[in-house]
């Protein structure tokens, strides 16, 4: 009865599986020429001499890189102070319920359909890329950032009330860096997660990778070339995740799994010099 | 004699009106004083403690304490330390409160703030684990930097709830010469929780022992 519903029907399999086949024999071998050939019908002009530092491969990974790059950036301005808004041990009551809400707010819509909305209002391109991944970020990050903080020692907050400081100190001195190692570790994993979704808004013409994909896999219908995009998007979604191992590693010792205090080289509050 | 630093009148202190875990408090304390509270575990020490650094509101009765900021000093049961930060930075969080605004907001402490940190860390003879994490610290060590920030903030009462906690008895001793020196020197008046009545009378001026609902003056 539901299948009838939903018009799921063996026949569908059975085109899907013939589909497949085309698809397969289509996809493979994958052409590479899309990592050495110069894009010409990029979305964004392309200056660099090397036809490959143009090709619809690096240039769109660069362009998706710099996207979810400026929108981890972007976001994670908004979001800190934000979090620290909506975290209950460090504000009011009310203050904190309306940026609870104001976060799941922008984390009702996926960034897909922050890049349509985007995309309609500022026209293909790497700009509603950005603008849609940013509130993205600021709803997701936001939300994993108050419940860092929210995860505090109260000791700490405690002795810092005590002397009569106000909330915002309290926060940024107490809260923060207690929290920092998860922040970091939460920002890092962000800009990961951006760098994926950067390559599934770019089908909807917000940019990056994604474009290029979309266009071999719809008006080119060349597959051969998609799969080499996305054989280029998996090595190099493996290759930033290495990376980000490596830096959250310097954050925490791997031996003791005590964190090392790194805060300070961010934010030089008390150096070396100065003792 | 000087004017008390805190004056509690007639005060209800705990957590349900109908069921309070302290009944007429009334304490007076004068700067320079140590004063040592006493009792068994879950029977109300920091509660009181936490009711006079005004992170709890009495039930009833009057509380006379400092008002202006950074005038209470608090060392909570587990230290109140950053334990991501190092000692540094920790004690550098006692000068919060003194600190003009524009210092607060940028992270740059003055010459006369860092220099008292320089010296708070010297008088705890901590000088060369400035730049250690409080993670990498013993016991003991973790008190010294607790205190720093203390003589940091220069507050007119310090409560230490359980601070000299399970350490053997030379850091004890050691920790216990730090808090007089803390309160003579700088006339501070302290409120210290202990579980070793032993122990407390050998450096209070007074103690207090919390019996049942109410708290009375004993010589140990």
């Amino acid at each position: 009865m539901i299948s009838n519903k939903l018009g799921i029907t063996i026949d569908n399999l059975g085109q899907a599986w013939e589909n497949a086949g085309i698809l397969w024999s289509e996809m493979f071998p994958p052409d590479f020429s899309v990592v050495t050939e110069r894009a010409s019908w990029s979305q964004t002009k392309c200056t660099w001499d090397a036809d490959w530092a143009c090709s619809a491969a690096i240039h769109g990974l660069v362009e998706t890189i710099e996207i979810a790059f400026l929108a981890t950036l972007f976001g994670m301005l908004l979001s800190l102070p934000l979090s620290m808004m909506a975290a209950h041990n460090l504000s009011p009551i009310w203050l904190s319920t309306i940026t609870r809400q104001f976060l799941a707010g922008l984390r009702v819509l996926p960034s897909l359909v922050w890049a349509l909305i985007f995309v309609i209002m500022f026209g293909p391109g790497p700009l509603a890329g950005v603008l849609a991944m940013t509130l993205y970020t600021v709803g997701y990050l936001g939300k994993l950032q108050y419940e860092a903080l929210e995860g505090v020692s109260r000791h700490p907050l405690e002795a810092a009330r005590a002397m009569g400081l106000p909330r915002w100190q309290v926060a940024r001195y107490f809260a923060l860096p207690e929290a920092s190692n998860a922040i970091l570790s939460q920002i890092l994993f962000m800009f990961e997660y951006n760098i994926r979704h950067g390559s599934v808004i770019g089908l909807v013409g917000a940019g990056g990778i994604g474009w290029y994909l979309n266009n071999y896999l719809g008006v080119f219908s060349r597959y051969d070339r998609a799969l080499a995009l996305i054989i280029v998007i998996y090595v190099a979604v493996v290759i930033i995740d290495q990376i980000s191992l490596g830096i959250r590693h310097r954050f925490m010792d791997s031996e003791t799994h005590a964190p090392r205090a790194r805060w300070r080289e961010i934010i030089p509050f008390f150096t070396k010099r100065e003792v | 004699m000087p004017a008390p630093v805190l004056s509690i009148r007639q005060a209800v202190i705990g957590f349900e009106k109908d069921n309070p875990l302290l009944v007429d408090v009334n304490l007076d304390i004068h700067p320079g004083e140590i004063i040592g509270v006493i009792g068994r575990s879950g029977i109300g020490k920091s509660t009181l403690l936490r009711t006079i650094a005004g992170l709890l509101p009495p039930i009833s009765g009057d509380l006379d304490v400092p008002s202006a900021k950074g005038e209470i000093g608090y060392i909570p049961q587990r230290l109140g330390l950053i334990n991501h930060q190092n000692v540094g930075y920790n004690v550098m969080m006692g000068a919060l409160a003194r600190a003009p605004f524009w210092q607060t907001l940028f992270s740059l402490p003055g010459i006369e703030l860092r220099e008292s940190a320089r010296s708070a860390i010297e008088a705890v003879g901590l000088s060369d684990k400035v730049l250690d994490s409080i993670s990498q610290l013993s016991g003991g060590q973790q008190q010294r930097v607790a205190i720093a920030r203390s003589m940091v903030q220069q507050p007119t009462l310090l409560l230490a709830d359980e601070c000299l906690g399970e350490l053997d008895s030379e850091t004890a001793k050691e920790i216990i010469e730090l808090i007089q020196k803390l309160a003579k020197e700088n006339n501070i008046a302290i409120i210290i929780v202990d579980h070793n009545p032993v122990r407390v009378a050998t450096f209070c001026d007074r103690v207090l022992q919390v019996k049942g609902t109410h708290i009375e003056e004993v010589n140990v």
